[in-house]
């Protein structure tokens, strides 16, 4: 882990609303793996907190990242310019640890892809991956030449606009029992990760799925316990250091 | 290089830089980031007797040059802190300072008379605006936090007492001469603000426990005041905060008052905040010449 000051490489939107801002390192910040984090400042000084954003493609000393903008500090990200220097801490948190999986299930919502991503390049030619891509509608769609390294990848659209109509989750469910997955990966908004972990209580899975969870942070390390989830026996455990990515049972969605 | 060492009721710190409780848990994850030993000292997460879960989730919230949080005390327990964390501290040889809360005034009484000995200093957390039953509520009232400070003191033999203030007051001079009046051997100023930040779309408070503690740069002017102040109502030491972002910062708290100070959300800001600063109190020194830190402490001249 460390405190870098990186230099923007470049800072491209990627679809409505959506940014890819890729971070040139100053110094090797070691290995980077699918399902990281880093924690970026937003380079305004009245925006304390810094941005927790899953690394979507680490490439050497190049990192990049995507991100939403929703609020004051993503939209004074998103007008920062090549060359700027920008506050980042990485690499944090867990990862998708796939090392005795062979054929992995990929389900992912919206800005939930990305950590995902990150994932199929790490095992890219290792694993079979079959991804299950669900997006708003045809305007948030992007990336999808990253998640070419999958084996079959489907995409769907809330209103039928790209790809198939319907959500990742349904398109997964559809398709299980064809793959054959000894894993899944999961990422997205709270509400498809919720309808998943029902979905596969109901129908009895076993294959043991991991969801990479996000959280309002503070120092991004664990050392603040702001970013707290609820585990399944009651506790809490920390998004940002014991996460982000946990065994779906294990945590309450 | 100047002379940074600070003497607080007979504690040595190597630099008047301490990190702020509750933004750097036990120092564990902060030490993977720069070696810890470099800091005056830390002031622990919040801890109670019994372990607490805290509050819902969102506990932090962002305004302009402030950030919100409600934690709510989540913490192990003592008894975990004194197993696992303390010797980890020790060996680091930073100045250890617990920071304690309780549900009672008993609770405040029994966790003192545990930690007694094992720490450098106990600092009495009785202005956490984000917990319902205890904390603040024994804060507010100079009466309150005679009696709280009283208690605490006759159950502690060797480890000196700081009481931590809320700024949520009506008179902070009061308040700090108080807590003085119980027995204190050293206060701290200032606890977060108290505030609200609003999501309008959805027409609820951002927070889930709706108000939080307001922290950071924003807050520095009233802190400083607020030390000012309290400095110099009582004879006991200070150590100040609010919104120190670097040297320059950490330096104003000492003219108007304290002996050191703690720094607590510049390390969300930047992780190697503290070392900065450390850095730029020295680096001032320097170049004015200034042989000791201690020899700026309570110089300010009033207009």
């Amino acid at each position: 882990m460390k405190d870098l000051t990186a230099t923007v490489k470049s800072n491209e939107k990627i679809a409505e609303n959506i940014y890819m801002i890729t971070l040139s390192l100053p110094e090797d910040a070691g290995e980077i793996h699918g399902g990281q984090f880093v924690n970026l400042s937003t380079g305004s000084g009245e925006n304390l907190l810094r941005r927790p954003l899953g690394v979507c493609i680490a490439n050497g000393r190049d990192v990049s990242v995507c991100y939403q903008v929703k609020g004051k500090g993503t939209r004074y990200l998103s007008e920062v310019g090549s060359g700027r220097e920008l506050q980042v801490l990485l690499p944090l948190g867990n990862w998708f640890d796939l090392e005795k999986y062979k054929s992995v299930a990929v389900v992912g919502g919206g800005v939930g892809i990305f950590p995902l991503i990150a994932t199929i390049r790490e095992f890219s030619g290792k694993k079979d991956f079959y991804s299950y891509i669900g997006f708003r509608n045809k305007n948030a769609v992007c990336l999808l030449d990253e998640l070419s390294g999958s084996k079959r990848l489907t995409v769907t659209t809330d209103d039928g606009s790209y790809g198939k109509k319907g959500n990742a989750v349904e398109a997964f469910f559809s398709d299980a029992e064809n793959i054959n997955a000894d894993a899944i990966i999961a990422c997205g908004p709270p509400v498809m990760l919720k309808a998943l972990k029902a979905k596969l209580a109901e129908e009895g899975v076993k294959t043991p799925c991991f969801v990479s969870l996000e959280e309002r942070m503070g120092c991004g390390m664990g050392a603040c316990l702001v970013c707290v989830c609820k585990t399944s026996d009651g506790g809490n455990a920390r998004v940002c250091r014991d996460g982000p990515v946990f065994d779906i049972t294990e945590v309450q969605l | 290089m100047a002379d940074l060492q600070v003497e607080i009721c007979g504690v040595k710190f190597k630099n008047p830089v301490i990190a702020a409780s509750g933004t750097f848990g036990f120092g564990r994850e902060y030490d993977l980031l720069y070696d810890i030993s470099v800091l005056g000292g830390i002031s622990t997460k919040g801890m109670t007797l019994e372990p607490r879960l805290g509050n819902p989730v969102p506990r932090i919230a962002e305004g302009s040059s402030v950030i919100l949080n409600s934690v709510g005390l989540q913490n192990p327990g003592v008894e975990h802190f004194i197993e696992r964390d303390l010797l980890f501290l020790r060996k680091k040889g930073v100045a250890v300072i617990a920071n304690v809360a309780g549900r009672t005034l008993e609770d405040y009484g029994n966790i003192c008379a545990r930690l007694d000995g094992l720490v450098d200093m106990i600092e009495l957390n009785i202005s956490c605006p984000n917990v319902r039953a205890g904390g603040m509520a024994l804060g507010i009232r100079p009466e309150n936090i005679e009696e709280v400070t009283r208690l605490c003191k006759k159950n502690l033999a060797t480890t000196p007492l700081i009481v931590k203030l809320s700024p949520n007051v009506e008179s902070i001079s009061v308040n700090a001469k108080a807590a003085e009046n119980g027995g204190a051997d050293c206060i701290s100023l200032i606890n977060t603000l108290t505030g609200m930040v609003i999501d309008i779309e959805r027409r609820k408070p951002l927070l889930a426990n709706n108000t939080g503690g307001v922290s950071g740069a924003g807050i520095k002017p009233i802190a400083v005041r607020m030390v000012y102040e309290a400095s110099h109502a009582v004879k006991i030491p200070v150590i100040g905060m609010g919104g120190i972002t670097c040297g320059e910062d950490a330096i104003e708290f000492m003219m108007a008052g304290a002996r050191a100070v703690q720094v607590g959300t510049a390390n969300f800001t930047d992780g190697n905040a503290m070392p900065k600063i450390i850095d730029g109190i020295d680096k001032w020194l320097d170049k004015h010449n200034i042989k000791s830190v201690n020899d700026i402490v309570d110089t300010l001249t009033l207009n």
